[in-house]
């Protein structure tokens, strides 16, 4: 990495001191400055303070549960938030992305898992500060191509013909490219605030999507299920 | 009378024993209530027919009697089926012997027509007392029979776990031992060969864990599951993705119906069975070529296979195989670790589900085949 570049700031919210000390050599290795807290509410205080640009977050933790410090966080920073579960439970993860979190990654998880989704959150939330960012860059992964502007997809040389609903439910997550989308955000952004809970429109809509763009449905290329959660789009070059 | 009644008392006392007191009290409470208006409504009857056709009272004594054994057979016990006897025949002579509305006993005939109602009253609940004592038994036995089949599944498991457990545990300690106690005389490679021992057993052990997690999400006393309808491809595709992540270099061969379906299921676990199912092809098979999984759909199920071109499996060992015993000795045999937990949880995932797992050798390998249900009607099926 470049030095001139100024270093990103990290804060890492964890009580397990081994999980602490893996997770800082790595990040420091790839020149991350990073800063950690054993517990919420020295997370909280240190993110007030230092004004990190993302935190990688656990929820369990002993003094508070992490939900709750996504929501103080939010009251105040839109700050990328990262949450790091040991449950494998869907619904928790679901409910922490609905409350604030940009991204979740489960315990167990590889380095180079880690590392992709700091980049991803990273970049997005720089688009989102970049005032001039009403152009939105065009989408390329393998072999599809989606241009937002001329609002065309295309999969190698050919045109991929898609319904208004599908075209909207391809650009968002094309849009938010690399982080998972909640079903209940999903919703929310094509049918609108006062859709029911039942979301077998959207998964309609995505596999015929999906018969569209991917060669075979049952081993996607571009668009991934997060069971129970949502939908990951792959991330754009 | 009084030695008759007396002579019932331990009935009474064995149901007290049964029953919570609470419970018994509005059973007490809605047996007599039924035997009321059972009563209140042959009388109802009585009296309109009495007013209508006074000649015929044959009839009336008729309603009692039909009212009796309504009450025999939906009430608990002799008592009130006596009770009704008695009431009867007092309120037949009360309300529609000559003298009306007098208690007259000295009607010629009238003891035997007593003595018939109580026997009626008697045999019909001794009948219907004993129904319901062989129907209990029934559902007694039944609970002990799956008792006993819950127990050997628990005690197969934690054998196998156990085994399973230690096993990368002493390879994840005895690594890393061997490393902090020489890192000064150790070559490079020599470490890098520890640490990805560690590694590697690490892996095994979290899938493990991550198998017997899956478990947990199982309703343990009833075996039941919360199901929602999720689309058959996306988790096909997350299940490979999972299995990529861990194996890399593995090729699946992935064919999944042009059909759009939903059906219901717990992801989570119907995922775990898929990449216990393509681990178990990759591990075992001993073969090269790509592992195939193949899903089709038929009337009324959806049927998934995992088939590998490999050494197949011993004939004598099919049946037995999702027992999650007898591995052992196998897994010695062929080097390696027995997928023991693996199999067995797929088939406690598969049952729950009221689905069917199975395997079977083809000519050059062995599938894996198991089924779920397209749609879960109130009773579920049983094996």
């Amino acid at each position: 990495m470049n030095k001139n570049i100024a270093r990103k700031s990290i804060l890492l919210i964890e009580d397990e001191e081994n999980i602490r000390s893996f997770i800082s050599t790595t990040l420091k290795n790839q020149n991350y400055k990073i800063t950690t807290a054993a517990n919420g509410e020295e997370g909280l205080h240190l993110a007030a303070s230092l004004c990190p640009e993302l935190v990688l977050l656990d929820l369990g933790l002993p003094d508070m549960d992490g939900m709750n410090v996504i929501e103080k966080l939010r009251t105040w920073t839109a700050v990328p938030v990262i949450v790091i579960s040991a449950r494998s439970d869907e619904h928790e993860k679901a409910r922490a992305l609905d409350s604030g979190a940009d991204d979740y990654i489960t315990k167990p998880f590889s380095t180079v898992e880690l590392l992709a989704r700091i980049r991803t959150s990273l970049r997005h939330s720089s688009q989102m500060q970049d005032v001039s960012s009403i152009y939105q860059k065009p989408y390329h992964y393998k072999n599809l191509a989606i241009s937002f502007e001329n609002h065309v997809v295309t999969l190698g040389d050919e045109m991929i013909h898609l319904t208004q609903i599908e075209y909207k439910l391809l650009t968002l997550l094309a849009k938010n490219s690399g982080k998972v989308l909640t079903y209940t955000y999903i919703m929310e952004k094509i049918w609108g605030p006062y859709t029911d809970g039942n979301n077998q429109i959207l998964r309609v809509n995505m596999a015929n999507i999906r018969r569209k763009i991917e060669k075979n449905p049952a081993v996607p290329e571009y668009v991934f299920t997060e069971i129970g959660i949502g939908y990951r789009m792959a991330e754009s070059d | 009378m009084g030695n008759f009644l007396s002579g019932l008392r331990p009935w009474k006392v064995r149901q007290k024993g049964r029953f919570p007191t609470r419970r018994k009290k509005m059973a007490v409470a809605r047996d007599m209530a039924l035997t009321a208006l059972f009563l209140a409504a042959a009388t109802l009857i009585s009296f309109w027919f009495f007013n209508t056709v006074p000649e015929n009272s044959a009839n009336i004594a008729l309603a009692y009697i039909t009212a009796l054994v309504l009450t025999a057979r939906f009430t608990n016990g002799y008592l009130y089926g006596i009770a009704a006897s008695l009431a009867s025949v007092a309120g037949i002579n009360y309300l529609f012997t000559y003298p009306y509305f007098q208690v007259n006993f000295t009607l010629t005939g009238y003891p035997v027509t007593f003595v018939f109602t109580l026997a009626i009253a008697l045999v019909v609940s001794t009948m219907t007392t004993r129904i319901k004592e062989q129907a209990d038994a029934l559902i007694e036995r039944e609970k002990l029979l799956m008792e006993a089949e819950k127990e050997k599944m628990r005690a197969n498991l934690l054998r196998s776990v156990s085994h399973d457990l230690r096993t990368p545990l002493t390879g994840i300690i005895g690594s890393s031992s061997a490393y902090i106690d020489n890192y000064r005389d150790l070559r490079e490679e020599e470490k890098l060969k520890l640490v990805s021992h560690i590694r590697e057993d690490s892996h095994w052990l979290l899938n493990m864990v991550e198998n017997l997690l899956s478990v947990t999400r199982i309703h343990e006393n009833s075996m039941k599951i919360a199901t929602s309808l999720e689309s058959v491809e996306e988790v096909a595709a997350e299940a490979v993705m999972r299995f990529h992540k861990r194996y890399p270099k593995a090729a699946v061969e992935v064919q999944a119906p042009e059909e759009f379906l939903m059906i219901p299921m717990d992801a989570m676990l119907v995922e775990q069975v898929i990449v216990n199912l393509l681990e178990n092809a990759l591990v075992h098979s001993g073969s090269s070529r790509p592992v195939e999984l193949t899903i089709s759909c038929e009337e009324k199920y959806i049927a998934f296979c995992v088939r590998d071109y490999g050494v197949g499996i011993a004939p004598e060992r099919l049946e037995t195989i999702f027992d999650g015993s007898g591995y052992t000795t196998e897994s010695a045999l062929d080097g390696h670790r027995g997928m023991g937990i693996g199999l067995s949880i797929c088939k406690t995932i598969i049952t729950a589900h009221n689905g069917f797992i199975f395997a079977r050798n083809h000519q050059e390998g062995c599938a894996f085949t198991f089924t779920l249900p397209m749609e879960w009607g109130n009773t579920p099926k049983k094996e």
